[in-house]
């Protein structure tokens, strides 16, 4: 992996048809930040203290939250060095980035609200009110809208990423966690008490709602499909964007958690927090191709996968 | 303020048993195995009975319904026939894996300081003969908010968890014998 940064750095780096993204897998008990080269499978651990769990990747940084010591961090890609640390009193837990506007979103799950941070130096520059135990956080793909699951509220609420005004608050299913939208704009959630998953225009509020495995944790989307991560099953579900209707489940480790899609669309990577490892799921054939050990504890909640 | 909130939180979860409320921002997870000479069938003929938890020194009695299918349920009475109980529900169950797979649905986390509990008993061959008996668990520990009082932490959570465990391994090594070298 060294030496494929270095001749990033170099900006000799060729065009290649390989997936060279860099998965960076937040290990809340063993307290490191496994780094995995999806090429070449090679792996670096980076100390991290404070059980990390929440984390957003880009290229200007990734982002990471360790609820237990209740702070987050801008880290270097390539080197790991920190390059800014924030402690924010109450429970930070989930995270997303807007590449766009150079803020950094964080929910704390104690206090119902989510805080706004200059992605630069980690500074809070505002806060938003949510529901009751907000978690996972996400950004549309135009950038309009951000959204938290606000989990023991049973809500998600959505945003105006530019304003940071509150458009809309949605009922969807029991105890909300993990969400994502699509490309086409519609926002997915899962929802871990209820066993299913919501399916919502970000304005308009729920369209319909999906079974599917026990305890579904989190979502990605890989070429019109939606793979949702089922905690207490030890499966991935695979849903038709179209139908809305079940493809597959497809075995994982034990306690699937974060799940993201490599940059090529060809590969959906799952950790699964007990087993200490992350599986890739080839799209294609949807079954689990290969699987890397990880640190102890992988929870990888938000955007994971680097795009080389 | 902050007293009321964590007053109506406590109500609720008074009120609402079962039900899954907030919880710690760290998930915890225990696994111990022990080793025995027995042969697996032989062990989880033993222990493989969800509505029979009498191989555990700490169970007085068990009650449930449902035998070893989906959803069964059972509460074990802790210590006495006055003792405090816990109430689980089965979600997973293989005689061929010899395995099976349980969650908390009640208990006052004075007995057992976890929230979100689940867990699961499995049996396998021992290279050079007997079984390996592995029980895991993974859950939040008792205090839901933040900062919360020492007994009811994180480490506390783990403490708690692994002395269940040890005791009911223990037994089966003393039931069993442990493996010749």
């Amino acid at each position: 992996m060294r030496a494929r940064f270095l001749i990033s750095v170099a900006g000799i780096c060729a065009a290649t048809a390989l997936s060279a993204d860099v998965a960076y897998v937040t290990c809340q008990n063993g307290n490191v930040l496994s780094v995995i080269d999806l090429d070449t499978g090679t792996q670096e651990r980076w100390p991290l203290p404070g059980q990390p769990a929440g984390i957003a990747v880009s290229d200007f940084g990734i982002f990471t939250v360790s609820p237990d010591t209740k702070e987050v961090r801008r880290l270097d890609p390539v080197s790991g060095a920190e390059q800014a640390r924030a402690t924010l009193e109450g429970g930070p837990n989930g995270i997303a980035l807007d590449q766009l506007r150079r803020r950094v979103f964080v929910s704390d799950w104690y206090n119902a609200r989510i805080w706004v941070l200059r992605a630069e130096d980690l500074s809070v520059v505002g806060e938003l009110e949510t529901g009751a135990a907000p978690a996972g956080l996400a950004l549309s793909p135009d950038g309009r809208y951000l959204a938290s699951a606000d989990r023991d509220a049973d809500q998600v609420s959505i945003f105006d990423a530019e304003t940071l005004m509150q458009l809309a608050r949605h009922r969807v299913g029991l105890r909300p966690f993990g969400l994502a939208f699509a490309d086409d704009g519609r926002l997915f959630v899962g929802n871990v008490g209820s066993d299913d998953m919501s399916v919502l225009d970000p304005l308009l509020g729920p369209l319909t709602t999906v079974a599917v495995g026990a305890r579904p944790y989190a979502v990605t989307f890989a070429q019109a499909r939606a793979y949702v991560s089922n905690q207490y099953e030890d499966t991935v579900s695979v849903i038709d964007m179209g139908t809305l209707e079940t493809i597959a489940k497809i075995a994982v480790g034990e306690y699937p958690e974060g799940i993201d899609v490599t940059s090529d669309g060809a590969s959906v990577l799952v950790a699964n927090w007990f087993e200490n490892t992350l599986s890739r799921i080839d799209v294609s054939s949807l079954t689990v191709v290969e699987q890397w050990e990880t640190g102890d504890g992988p929870r990888a909640f938000g955007a994971f996968i680097l795009p080389d | 303020m902050k007293r009321r909130s964590i007053l109506i939180g406590t109500l609720l979860a008074a009120a609402l048993p079962g039900l899954v409320l907030a919880h710690g921002p760290t998930r915890q997870k225990v696994t111990l195995t022990t080793e025995v000479a027995a042969a697996p069938g032989e062990v989880w003929a033993a222990i493989g009975h969800f509505q029979d938890m009498s191989w555990h020194p700490a169970a007085f009695a068990t009650t449930g319904d449902g035998g070893n299918e989906i959803d069964a349920t059972r509460v074990i009475t802790l210590g006495s026939a006055d003792g405090p109980t816990i109430a689980e529900i089965l979600y997973k169950f293989s005689d061929e894996k010899m395995s099976y797979s349980y969650r908390i649905t009640e208990v006052d986390v004075e007995v057992l300081p976890v929230t979100n509990y689940s867990s699961h008993l499995t049996v396998k061959p021992r290279d050079g003969g007997g079984a390996l008996v592995e029980w895991r668990g993974a859950f939040y520990r008792g205090y839901p908010n933040n900062d919360p009082p020492e007994h009811l932490n994180d480490a506390a959570s783990i403490a708690a968890v692994s002395a269940v465990y040890q005791a009911g391994l223990d037994a089966l090594v003393e039931r069993f014998g442990a493996p010749g070298s």
